[in-house]
């Protein structure tokens, strides 16, 4: 018998009571993991390095105000601006309301250079761009939309406006590949489908999306461009994408609050629950630590073979805890990565495995050395009179 | 025979007690236990100490194994002054020198007969191998080497003792403190484990000290010294 397995059989001695603060341990832990990764999806939405120099200009009073197209000449003559793209939100379904994902009318000209990154530009062919170009009833999809619906290139995909009055039936001339899988659940299809088939629309978009040379230069041209459109019947309201993509992330209220809320609350039950337990388990034991003490143990090696015990017990729910958060990351990516493309690259990251983990030990060693320490302290022949 | 003094007789003292004192203290009030003990003890000596409860017997036993501290005079014990010794230095002095027999046995219920009488070489830097052939002897050497693998639920009172008995000489130490050992065992088993420690007193030589209310448990030993209300009346040298 050596020390590990000393400190593993004093743990088994109680097996419901290892395995109910295991337990608890598991779900606290798979909870702060899946939450704090929330977060940092969420921070990854509005901090996408991607979109530093991307500016978006909308109607002033909101996404559901159209601005005119001929905008766009204005943003193009800005010495500062790269490349500009017209694009509106479609909103429409395939074949069931439910399938839903991102789908928006575009301006086919300037899609891949405005985006080149979510594209995944360099993987890309001209060939296959001009395809795209060519039908003016073709659209680009994602690999991952394509694959959840087994689309090829070439397969026509009949897509129901929920917004306009429209279906288009339109073809895949383009499957994507993107760095990031949320970039990848998305179709674009030609902006003229749009215009043309819903007459209001002519003329008309919902935002431009404009690339900068220089992300220095956007705080200059925000300003510009809303003053240049001040008064007029179509007033802007021009942000950078980060800020474009907080405002979504805002309509769920203040979830950062709320998460952490969440977690000081979990952590400080566990905390609580972890210490009563460890202090009931060692309370339990104060004779066999005088007898160990009295074999000639001393009081560090027995609080070192307590502290063991504490930290094995805790590491082991912290382990299983992130390892089931890695699996439940799976299963959301899958769910809900359609429905909310951001989830698509929920994960859970090095660096909050790495967090869960210390937490986990910090909290084994906070539970347990106060009581172990405690008992060390308490005199032999006081442990030796005590009852259990 | 009654004994002027507390002089145990020839031999080379394995323990000295000079003036030794033990209080309590209960609030600002203090209670002494023990005052004025002055003894020694030969190597090889088996003693029982009896009194009435609060006569400061176990005290005294506790301060003899070096679990608890005088508060005044001084103990060598096994060749080392305990005073001078730190709690850690007093913890290793434990393991090399002094095995433990409780009247509740008090093995470790998840560890099997093996690993509790193998416990205390876990300190002794004994490789797997040295481990294994003294928890052999000292099993065997109690009659247990067939229950190795069985835990303590599994044995009777009679065969816990026996095990804790063999923890307790495993490591082959000069002294044996017994804290009433057959208090928890029915006549015939009492039998059995005194006749047992009379064997480690007279064929290894192990000097033996003993906390007994128990007039026959006492009649094992070679030595009965009495004590009341903390220091000694008399001590009563045993006719076998």
């Amino acid at each position: 018998m050596r020390w590990l397995a000393l400190i593993w059989k004093s743990l088994m001695r109680s097996k419901r009571r290892t395995l109910l603060i295991v337990g608890s341990l598991v779900l606290s832990v798979f909870t702060v993991a899946v939450l704090q990764s929330l977060l940092t999806t969420l921070d990854a939405v509005t901090n996408n390095p991607n979109s530093s120099n991307r500016l978006v200009v909308r109607h002033k009073s909101g996404l559901t105000q159209m601005l005119p197209r001929s905008y766009e000449a204005y943003l193009r003559q800005q010495p500062e601006v790269e490349t500009v793209c017209a694009i509106q939100w479609f909103g429409g379904y395939y074949q069931d309301p439910r399938n839903f994902f991102a789908n928006f009318a575009s301006d086919e000209t300037t899609l891949f250079q405005t985006f080149r990154e979510e594209f995944g530009i360099s993987g890309i062919t001209e060939a296959q761009i001009k395809d795209y170009l060519r039908d003016g009833a073709g659209c680009i999809v994602g690999e991952s939309l394509a694959k959840k619906n087994g689309w090829k290139v070439g397969d026509v995909v009949p897509l129901t406006g929920t917004i306009f009055p429209i279906s288009p039936r339109l073809t895949i001339r383009l499957i994507f590949r993107s760095p990031k899988p949320s970039d990848e659940n998305v179709l674009h299809f030609h902006y003229k489908v749009l215009e043309e088939g819903v007459p209001r629309m002519k003329g008309l978009v919902g935002s431009f999306w404009a690339r900068t040379r220089r992300s220095e230069d956007i705080p200059r041209l925000i300003e510009r461009v809303d003053r240049h459109f001040a008064n007029s019947a179509y007033e802007t309201l021009t942000e950078t994408e980060n800020a474009f993509n907080l405002s979504f992330v805002r309509m769920l209220g203040n979830i950062g609050a709320i998460i952490q809320g969440i977690t000081a609350a979990v952590v400080v039950a566990i905390v609580i629950v972890t210490g009563n337990t460890m202090a009931t388990a060692i309370r339990e034991r104060a004779t066999e630590i005088a007898v160990f003490r009295a074999m000639g143990f001393s009081a560090g090696r027995v609080l070192v073979l307590l502290l063991s015990e504490g930290v094995l017990l805790v590491g082991a729910g912290g382990l299983f805890g992130v390892m089931l958060a890695h699996l439940a990351a799976g299963g959301i990516r899958g769910s809900l990565g359609a429905a909310m493309p951001f989830f698509a690259d929920f994960a859970i990251l090095p660096h909050t495995v790495f967090a869960c983990l210390a937490g986990a030990l910090a909290i084994g060693m906070l539970a347990t050395f106060i009581p172990a320490y405690a008992a060390t302290r308490r005199p032999i022949t006081d442990g030796l009179k005590a009852v259990g | 025979m009654t004994a002027d003094r507390f002089d145990l007789g020839g031999g080379e003292p394995i323990i000295t007690l000079r003036d030794v004192a033990k209080s309590y203290w209960r609030g600002a009030q203090e209670i002494p236990v023990l005052q004025g003990i002055d003894i020694e003890i030969p190597a090889g000596s088996y003693i029982a100490l009896m009194g009435p409860s609060g006569s400061g017997k176990t005290t005294l036993l506790n301060l003899i194994a070096g679990i608890d501290r005088p508060t005044g005079g001084s103990l060598e014990v096994c060749g080392h002054e305990l005073n001078g010794l730190d709690d850690d230095e007093l913890a290793s002095w434990r393991n090399a020198h002094v095995g433990f027999i409780f009247q509740n046995y008090n093995l470790v219920p998840v560890l099997n007969a093996f690993e509790n009488v193998e416990l205390p070489l876990l300190l002794t830097g004994a490789g797997r191998r040295e481990r294994r052939e003294r928890v052999g002897q000292a099993l065997a050497l109690v009659n247990l080497a067939d229950q190795m693998w069985s835990y303590p639920r599994q044995l009777s009172g009679g065969q816990e003792q026996r095990v804790a008995i063999a923890r307790a000489i495993v490591t082959d130490p000069d002294l044996l403190v017994a804290d009433e050992p057959t208090g928890a065992l029915d006549a015939k088993n009492a039998e059995e484990v005194l006749a047992l420690m009379e064997r480690l007193n007279t064929e290894l030589g192990k000097t033996i000290v003993m906390v007994t209310h128990d007039p026959k448990a006492a009649h094992h030993a070679r030595h009965q010294i009495h004590l009341e209300k903390g220091v000694f009346d008399r001590t009563v040298e045993v006719n076998r």
